[in-house]
């Protein structure tokens, strides 16, 4: 099995400065861990666990403070979340256009992509109101449509799935699965055992920045909601 | 990312910000050019009518230093919040960290022609009309432009190391206003090398003071010192934006984290 990440004795410390006090938050603390190409891993943890610290150190947003991430130079990887953070006095066919381009699409690309965003939302006349007039399930909807458009070979989701009614979660894994192709590596967080269980072939398990379990699916899941 | 691709993001953003802050509010756009407006309105009255100020043609002295000096102020410092203000991005995204503060400056310079348009036609309509002195008027736009992002990066990476920064930008530009002759005359100033010295270390009391020359006393301005001051910040510009890719992590750990 060939390797696409490879995290070794990987620490992460936090300043946190309140009322004045220097005080430190170890997020991860040497932690190991080695993702295979094509596989699907699921991540969980409480929170505090250190997963979104994970996540972005995977995906090269910051370095680890200790340790070395190794990453297939050839893989690309992108992290995906529903809160890119809309702007509130745009619409929602705006806010998925500058999405669509920070996320590298050129701008009649992105334009071309609008509409099939903005059916897939079912946000109707909606999509051309400000998103400070939107539910939060229609907030959610938005921030799903614009967060799938990338193809990357490494996608790692945070808590992409935890979108609104049953009707449209079922039609955003159905989606998903469509990126889950054999050959792409897919590490989940989602705080829904039942999704994990559903994606995930293995799970690791966050406690204190550390490897806590590690293993098939059911096993750590299990363990898991003993420990809770 | 390609530069073309760079460009084409930061335009992107600047455009829908632009509507986004135009929609926020009542007046809309207006407002970019009510703002200065009342500005002069508030100077104008106490200055020329409560303090009865000896500077010949007030007003326009007034308009033409106010309406200049708005575009660096509120530009450097919209700029100083701009990696903060896009946290959940810079969370998730590797992207270049100028790319936050330009889109910024973009936007306020969009602003910015509206105020310089208004600001022509105050001059035509009090009788100063166009002439090849005005010219210079291109050169001192793109020096100010540059003075400004120099700025306005420095000011962005500070607000990011500590937020205090943000108000002590927001104090620098008062104390600013008070130093650049946006409504007093350098000229009243009695001892020379002091007049001279300020015009040399502040590049915005140079600017706004240039302004002046070439669109109200037809005189041409300091051609050594603006080139001296456009390398001086070209040099600085290579600097900032070098630093802010070689410690892009640095700075995404601190939005993030901070």
């Amino acid at each position: 099995m060939m390797s696409a990440l490879k995290l070794t004795n990987v620490g992460m410390r936090f300043a946190m400065n309140s009322e004045g006090e220097k005080r430190h938050f170890q997020a991860l603390n040497a932690l190991n861990l080695e993702v295979n190409r094509g596989e699907k891993l699921g991540l969980i943890g409480g929170n505090g666990a250190g997963k979104s610290t994970l996540l972005r150190i995977m995906a090269g947003i910051y370095p680890p403070g200790s340790g070395t991430v190794w990453r297939a130079p050839e893989l690309s990887i992108a992290l995906l979340s529903l809160g890119l953070g809309f702007k509130n006095d745009l619409t929602g066919r705006e806010n998925a256009l500058l999405a669509a381009v920070l996320q590298g699409m050129s701008k009649s690309d992105a334009k071309r992509h609008l509409s099939a965003i903005g059916d897939f939302t079912e946000l109707g006349r909606f999509y051309d109101e400000p998103v400070k007039s939107y539910s939060s399930g229609m907030r959610t909807r938005l921030g799903f449509a614009t967060a799938l458009l990338l193809d990357t070979d490494i996608l790692l989701l945070d808590e992409i799935l935890a979108v609104g009614d049953q009707s449209f979660r079922n039609k955003a894994r159905e989606a998903l699965s469509q990126k889950l192709t054999e050959d792409r590596t897919v590490i989940l967080v989602h705080h829904a055992e039942n999704a994990i269980r559903e994606i995930c072939s293995r799970v690791v398990w966050l406690e204190q920045g550390q490897v806590r379990g590690d293993g098939p699916a059911e096993e750590v899941l299990e363990a898991y909601a003993k420990a809770a | 990312m390609t530069l073309k691709q760079y460009f084409s993001l930061v335009d992107t953003i600047a455009r829908l910000s632009l509507k986004a802050e135009a929609r926020r509010y009542y007046f809309g756009f207006w407002w970019w050019v009510i703002e200065p407006l009342l500005y002069v309105a508030v100077f104008y009255v106490v200055f020329e009518k409560f303090l009865g100020t000896r500077t010949p043609d007030f007003l326009m002295f007034l308009i033409v230093g106010k309406f200049t000096f708005i575009w660096f102020s509120k530009t450097v410092n919209y700029a100083g919040n701009s990696l903060i203000a896009n946290a959940g991005l810079i969370g998730r995204m590797d992207l270049p960290k100028t790319l936050f503060p330009l889109a910024v400056i973009l936007e306020c310079t969009y602003r910015q022609t509206a105020v310089f348009a208004l600001l022509g036609m105050a001059l035509i309509l009090d009788g100063y009309l166009p002439n090849a002195y005005w010219l210079w008027v291109l050169p001192l736009i793109c020096v100010e432009a540059l003075l400004i992002v120099v700025c306005g990066f420095i000011a962005s990476v500070l607000v990011c190391i500590k937020r205090d920064f943000a108000l002590l930008i927001n104090l620098g530009m008062l104390f600013l206003l008070f130093m650049s002759g946006v409504f007093w005359d350098l000229s009243a100033i009695s001892d020379q090398s002091t007049q001279e010295a300020l015009l040399f270390w502040n590049p915005v009391a140079f600017l706004l003071h240039s302004f002046r020359q070439v669109l109200l006393w037809q005189q041409t301005p300091d051609l050594a010192h603006l080139i001296g001051l456009t390398l001086l910040l070209l040099g600085g510009l290579a600097l900032v934006a070098n630093g802010m890719a070689r410690y892009r992590y640095y700075l995404a750990q601190r939005v993030v984290t901070t």
